[in-house]
């Protein structure tokens, strides 16, 4: 177990303060989930630290709320707390799917989602719906606030634009239409406790004759960062669903993920399960079945 | 390292401790206070062998620093028996139905089961499943752990 002090700031400011001061020998502690298994590894990367900040019980941190078509989701919201939330229920409903795929209860009841965002792994369960919803991150310092692109501020695995004085305050999108078409699809081990080995968000709104106004593809654990897939997203534009094109627009996003990564062991595998997983989220986001 | 003061209620009791910053809640109940029934299986937040009740929720206290307990009430398997000393139906059904085979994740397996039926008096088999979805047995395959948790809500009815 790497050794550090502990303090628990009362309110963002005295955090930020103590961020100020400490700089990389801090280290922000939200749920630990993660935390907690390097400190015990004795990970590299953390042996500078000699503080860690607790932000757990700052209630600040943990609003959710819908304010003028906008939802703001606190940094330190646990997955527990963002499932059962009503709001996020009726207007984010992908992003509660992948919530609730993620780790097991025990893991739900303490993660939050600003952890996630900031551990910034490749195979981040709630990343792919928030990219999704062109999320964007509110950043604070002693010296002030920033807002940042969520698929801009994740630069590759482990990293992230983080300045070493900041703080992940909230994650802020525009809520969806209730009626739209959604489908968060995640490839397990094992149902519970797996890390994702692949996973997809998608987003599809249509107008009253079927055909597509509004789309959104996220593949998860394809790329070193979730980004949505334009090329793939523009096939489905102005057209109406069907399962000969969800089946290319799967394709395109398997080409589009070896173009990002090039080849490497696991491409045989993971080139036809992205494509068929996509295929899969659009049937499901669209009504479309199956077996046609 | 400063070494903190800790306070906080385990199992019905006030206990008070000095402990270093960086401890885990897993080692101070153990070591400190001989609640050796919290098992470390994986200490990675995995298996919820050492999974305890604390302030209401279910956590994995491998992952929660001591320091995080200030002023908490937890609740371990040490805690669950009844207030007379006997067994509580969870852990009765757990003997009954053979849901204990080597034993090593039970005491996790009987918090999740014990706190699933404080919520919930009459859960399906999918709620049970969900419920001890974050604790491991290599053992009994669940079908018999299951079992127990149907016979003990029944129980708890009667």
């Amino acid at each position: 177990m790497i050794r550090f002090d502990y303090k628990r700031p009362d309110s963002i400011e005295e955090c930020l303060a103590l961020l100020d001061m400490y700089r990389e020998k801090a280290r922000l502690f939200a749920g630990g989930t993660d935390l907690m298994v390097e400190f015990r590894a004795e990970d590299k990367k953390l042996k500078d630290v000699e503080l860690v900040l607790d932000i757990s019980k700052l209630t600040e941190l943990k609003i959710i709320k819908l304010d003028q078509g906008s939802i703001s989701i606190g940094s330190g919201a646990t997955f527990s707390q963002i499932i059962e939330n009503p709001v996020l229920e009726k207007y984010a409903p992908f992003f509660i799917e992948a919530c609730k795929t993620v780790g097991s209860p025990q893991i739900r009841n303490t993660g939050t989602v600003g952890g996630n965002i900031g551990t910034a792994s490749p195979a981040s369960d709630s990343v792919p719906p928030l990219v999704a919803m062109d999320s964007k991150l509110v950043l604070a310092s002693s010296k002030g606030t920033r807002n940042i692109l969520l698929s801009d501020f994740i630069e590759g695995a482990g990293r992230t634009l983080i300045q070493p004085d900041e703080v992940i305050k909230s994650i802020q999108f525009k809520k969806l239409k209730p009626e739209a078409g959604f489908s968060f699809v995640k490839l397990g081990r094992r149902k519970t406790l797996a890390i994702a080995r692949m996973n997809v968000a998608v987003y599809v709104e249509s107008d009253k004759d079927g055909v597509v106004t509004d789309v959104r593809i996220v593949p998860g654990s394809a790329t070193p960062v979730s980004k949505r897939i334009f090329e793939a997203e523009n096939m489905l534009l102005g057209k109406i669903p069907s399962y000969d094109l969800h089946e290319a627009i799967g394709k395109k996003v398997s080409e589009k993920m070896i173009g990002i990564t090039g080849k490497r062991w696991s491409t045989p595998y993971k080139e036809p399960v992205i494509a068929s997983l996509v295929k899969r989220a659009l049937n499901e986001a669209t009504g479309v079945k199956e077996n046609e | 390292m400063n070494k903190i003061k800790l306070v906080m209620t385990v199992n019905k009791k006030n206990v008070e401790t000095e402990i270093e910053p960086y401890a885990r809640l897993l080692d101070v109940l153990r070591d400190k206070f001989g609640f050796t029934g919290v098992k470390e299986g994986c200490g990675i937040g995995e298996c919820g062998a050492c999974t305890i009740i604390m302030n209401g929720k279910k956590v994995n206290s491998c992952m929660v620093l001591a320091a995080q307990a200030q002023g908490a009430d937890i609740l371990t398997i040490e805690g669950v028996e009844n207030s007379d000393g006997s067994m509580h139906p969870v852990q009765e059904a757990f003997l009954e139905k053979g849901a204990v085979q080597c034993g090593f994740c039970t005491p996790g397996m009987v918090i999740s089961s014990y706190h699933l039926l404080n919520e919930n008096q009459d859960p399906t088999d999918q709620e049970i499943k969900e419920a001890i979805s974050g604790n491991l047995c290599r053992c009994t395959g669940y079908k018999q752990i299951i079992n127990a948790v149907h016979m003990a809500a029944d129980n708890m009815k009667k």
